[in-house]
């Protein structure tokens, strides 16, 4: 009896042993894991030692920055695609999420607020569509925006808001390839909306800001491709904000002022080669609303 | 028989709730976003990056690029709290880390250990490229942390 007892307790010893055994190693494998991810969540990775990762700019700072500029409110340019379930594919939803964005952020600056309204509706049901629903139910983001109608300053910040807690969601839940992808759509849309407007105003400011603009083409293009294993559709979306990039590059008055990172200076283009860039930008906006 | 499995199952049990988890895995992100947005004022919230910071035994640099517009002011901000206490140097340049002529424009060399926020506001500049210098660990710690940077506009 005793013996069986002394048995017993033996085998739940060499048991309790081996569960703990089994934990540890167990924690071990967690703790790869969260190297791994911890990689993940950085944009990019040349090597164990050396990384570089990318932070993109928010579609309300470049609409502010052409609002700044002078761009007026020119009514019916922001797409009028207002059917976020024709989106089927993560790449096309990102993309029009932030074309949504950057239209959102160019009516609330310029006191549009009905189609503000609109806008925000948009985003937040393609945000529900890409599985991001929740930011906007933080801190009551619609209630607020839609109680705030009318006054530009608190509208702003809410967008702002609205835009912190999307970079946490995506931060959180290690989506880079999102961020990269709805600040190309946005992108696209803010240029597009700035160059129509120039193609009437003929606005210097407006030349200037739209060139200054080109100078982050280089970190869209490197952000994507940071991220392209995360999704493959993305490697077409490099090509396409690629074909820009080599456009603005081979533009006279780009070759003849070539700019530094560390440089102060402004360039500006003529007529012509604002159009041939504003052509491919429209081919490009199109293909994304499209789909 | 199940006298064997109670003890194997509090023995389980035991050993996961003392199986030590690293803190920095539990960060409050939200917490660090606020406290950051706070000293972000009067500066507009553009946004953020959370880098994960491994100590290894080889030292480490990250390097996070930043395009900005010439004619805006920018306003950086560092959070360390989450970080464990162990050196790490941030500095700003003006060109990526290939690049042999860089000027640094920022750096946390010579600050006290205890200042965990740290703001910066940066000059006329086309691009930041913010430097991670994550020296060796050579004690084998596998210390851990997230540094927060948030970029702010006016």
């Amino acid at each position: 009896m005793v013996s069986t007892q002394k048995s017993l307790v033996l085998k739940g010893t060499m048991l309790i042993v081996a569960g703990m055994l089994f934990m540890a190693c167990g924690n071990e494998t967690q703790k790869d894991e969260s190297v791994s991810s911890a990689k993940d969540s950085v944009v990019s990775v040349e090597s164990e030692t050396n990384t570089v990762s990318y932070s993109l700019p928010s579609p309300l700072q470049i609409a502010s920055i052409f609002k700044k500029s002078g761009l007026k409110y020119q009514d019916g340019i922001t797409t009028s695609q207002k059917d976020p379930s024709k989106y089927t594919t993560n790449l096309s939803k990102s993309l029009n999420l932030g074309v949504y964005s950057a239209d959102l952020s160019y009516c609330v600056l310029n006191k549009q607020n009905q189609e503000a309204m609109n806008y925000m509706k948009l985003c937040r049901q393609l945000a529900e569509n890409l599985g991001m629903g929740t930011v906007f139910e933080q801190s009551n983001l619609s209630k607020r925006f839609e109680k705030n109608i009318g006054n530009e300053d608190s509208l702003a910040y809410i967008i702002a808001e609205l835009q912190m807690v999307t970079d946490m969601y995506l931060d959180e839940n290690e989506q880079p390839q999102i961020t990269a992808i709805v600040f190309s759509g946005a992108w696209i849309e803010s240029m597009y909306l700035g160059s129509r407007i120039y193609e009437k105003s003929k606005d210097k400011s407006m030349n200037t800001k739209l060139t200054e603009q080109m100078t982050i083409l280089g970190s869209i293009v490197n952000a994507l491709k940071a991220v392209q294993k995360k999704d493959p559709a993305i490697d077409g979306l490099i090509a396409d904000v690629q074909s820009i990039k080599d456009i603005y590059d081979q533009l006279p008055s780009v070759k003849a002022n070539p700019i530094k990172d560390d440089e102060d200076k402004d360039i500006t283009l003529t007529d012509e080669e604002v159009l041939k860039l504003t052509k491919r930008i429209s081919e490009l906006r199109a293909k994304f609303i499209n789909g | 028989m199940k006298k064997i499995f109670l003890i194997s199952f509090i023995g389980l049990v035991f050993s996961y709730a003392f199986t030590p988890i690293q803190a920095t895995d539990n960060i409050d992100k939200n917490a660090l976003t606020t406290s950051c947005r706070k000293k972000m004022e009067p500066y507009k919230y553009d946004s953020q990056k959370f880098t994960r910071i491994n100590y290894q035994k080889k030292a480490q640099q990250l390097e996070v690029e930043i395009p900005v517009f010439v004619g805006e002011k920018y306003r950086l901000v560092f959070n360390l709290t989450a970080m464990p206490v162990a050196p790490i140097g941030i500095n700003v340049y003006t060109k990526p880390k290939e690049s042999g002529k860089r000027e640094v424009i920022y750096t946390n060399k010579g600050l006290s250990p205890d200042e965990k926020e740290l703001v910066f506001d940066a000059p006329r500049l086309r691009k930041l490229f913010v430097d991670y210098d994550v020296p060796a660990d050579s004690t084998d710690q596998k210390l851990s942390g997230y540094i927060l940077f948030m970029v702010g506009y006016k």
